[in-house]
């Protein structure tokens, strides 16, 4: 832990003073700035749409921040070849890794409480300016939507990490990152779709099914993190789901983040 | 005297620009291009492709279907809305409900518009009918669902069904057991559509459907005044009014009520308090 804590605090301050998290933030801003106009365009469920917006910012602030933001912070090290510096000194190739993965969450957590914090402030004031019985979403729901996205990204950002600890170039780790991404939010829309595919009448050959179900099993299942349609609802949450998907979502990282350590072990530079 | 040339010729590039991009704005008008409403994503292909925003995506959805009501009100030809743009509308309510279906904004203007403007009463039923199997605490959607059969269907079996859904959710309107009562019973036809309208009136917020119900709970309110004289004139002289000068003679009313339509009440043949307007408004005082 004492060799992990350094990396991820010199990680987190580089990530910070990065340009792009000035951007991502003011891009932020202005989207939750639109939120008072097209939430002011809805006649009935005024609250539906200003929790949709707001928590569609901060997912989407993550999603900039760990393709823009976290990618850059692998391959850096990589493409200035700072990274004889690095391991000149005593640290393990795992260690560094792990250190660097820290640090991005760090990254994550500190970006996005930021904006989640902008997001609530917008909801309320919202909330204040209508003041009408119609508003029926749960701050409970949203609070855990708001959890859910950080898990989510942080998830994310570790496949990031998976890809930069075997791929030569950072362009394609975002291209793999960015598939993935939307791989792991399709994924279940695609099951149903097959599921229910004799009723709908769409024809799928039996290897498309199992793409999907060797798929199901490899990428991540990211729409499982994506509960904003019932935090605008207001429609409760069970505690069991809560602790399957947390559990999934810490599963999962430790499991992408060893098998990156493994690899990057085995990486040779350039 | 170099960055006086190159100052003077950014001028000119931006004046230029800006003539530039008028003009090809202008010229594009003139491209024959595919209408707005001509295509629309199916609900199940928009559900996929919208990844995790499907939430915001159907707001947005939401607002060009606002967009497109709010730019017909701007037509003068009649119909404002043609029949193919109406089933774009449908459809496109169909999809917003699909990526959320339990947003209810877009339940409610479809059912507004698709009903009283559409004519496309079936289909505004069947959006209401996926809204209250989603949105299963909400009195109000069945409560439509019970409207639209008895006004516009004449349907009273299915409308009182609809009413007593509407009655069984919390925090339903007592009013609306109490009318799926009366229409198991047939008559008092003007009568339950007053009651049904002045519910639907304080339901909305929206001033045109507010105009509307007005005008037509106004035009009802006549008829049923009229009616209720007629049945007065029976009883007092055991034989039914002829004309609704009858009942003046009378004295049963003072003066016979202003269709707010612009037509006036006369009664038919069978006794039936009708108008010459139909209770349509003419395409003149629409505009």
């Amino acid at each position: 832990m004492t060799t992990l804590w350094p990396v991820a605090m010199i990680t987190f301050k580089e990530g910070i003073r990065n340009k792009s998290v000035i951007g991502i933030f003011l891009f932020s801003l202005f989207l939750l700035c639109t939120n008072f106009f097209m939430a002011g365009m809805a006649l009935i469920d005024i609250g539906k749409i200003a929790v949709d917006i707001a928590l569609s910012t901060v997912s989407l602030a993550g999603l900039l921040l760990v393709l823009f933001v976290g990618i850059n912070l692998m391959s850096k090290d990589l493409d200035k070849r700072t990274i004889y510096m690095v391991l000149s000194r005593p640290i393990s190739r795992s260690q560094y890794i792990v250190g660097r993965f820290m640090g991005m969450v760090l990254i994550i957590v500190f970006a996005l409480l930021i904006v989640s914090i902008l997001a609530v402030l917008s909801i309320i004031l919202i909330k204040a300016g209508h003041g009408n019985e119609n508003i029926r979403f749960s701050w409970s729901v949203v609070i855990l939507a708001l959890f859910f996205i950080m898990l989510s990204n942080i998830l994310l950002s570790a496949l990031s990490f998976l890809f930069s600890s075997f791929v030569s170039t950072s362009f394609i780790t975002l291209l793999l990152t960015v598939i993935s991404y939307i791989i792991g939010q399709s994924m279940q829309d695609i099951r149903s779709l097959i599921a229910t595919s004799q009723t709908s009448g769409i024809e799928i050959s039996q290897v498309s099914t199992k793409i999907v179900q060797v798929a199901f099993y490899l990428f991540p299942n990211l729409s499982l993190f994506d509960i904003k349609l019932q935090a605008a609802h207001g429609n409760p949450v069970p505690s069991s789901y809560l602790f399957w998907t947390t559990f999934y979502g810490v599963v999962y990282i430790c499991l992408v983040i060893t098998a990156s350590a493994l690899l990057f072990r085995k990486k040779e530079f350039p | 005297m170099r960055r006086v040339l190159l100052t003077i010729l950014l001028i000119a590039l931006a004046s230029l620009q800006i003539i530039a991009v008028r003009k090809a704005t202008f010229e594009r008008k003139a491209l024959p291009e595919g209408d707005a409403t001509a295509y629309l994503i199916p609900s199940k292909l928009a559900k996929v492709t919208m990844l995790e925003f499907d939430g915001i995506a159907a707001d947005f959805l939401f607002a060009k279907a606002l967009v497109f009501i709010g730019s017909t009100k701007e037509r003068t030809e009649i119909p404002r809305v043609k029949p193919w743009e109406w089933k774009w509308f449908n459809e496109l309510s169909n999809t917003i409900t699909d990526l959320d279906p339990y947003f209810v904004d877009p339940y409610y203007f479809a059912n507004a518009y698709l009903t009283w403007e559409g004519g496309m009463v079936q289909e505004a039923n069947d959006l209401l009918k996926k809204g209250s199997r989603y949105r299963e605490w909400d009195p109000y959607l069945p409560f439509f669902v019970g409207f639209n059969y008895f006004y516009f269907d004449r349907d009273n079996g299915k409308a009182s069904e609809w009413l007593m859904t509407a009655a069984r959710r919390p925090g339903a309107n007592t009013l609306y057991a109490n009318l799926a009562a009366r229409l198991a019973y047939e008559g008092k036809r003007t009568e339950n559509a007053i009651v049904f309208l002045e519910e639907l009136l304080s339901r909305t917020d929206d001033e045109e459907l507010q105009q509307r119900y007005k005008v037509r709970l106004e035009a009802l309110q006549g008829i049923y005044a009229l009616e209720n004289a007629a049945i007065t004139y029976k009883q007092k002289f055991h034989k039914k009014p002829r004309s609704v000068d009858d009942l003046i003679r009378t004295g049963l009313i003072k003066e016979i009520p202003q269709d707010p339509y612009g037509g006036t009440f006369y009664m038919d043949a069978r006794g039936i308090i009708k108008s010459t307007s139909n209770l349509m408004l003419s395409p003149q005082k629409k505009d």
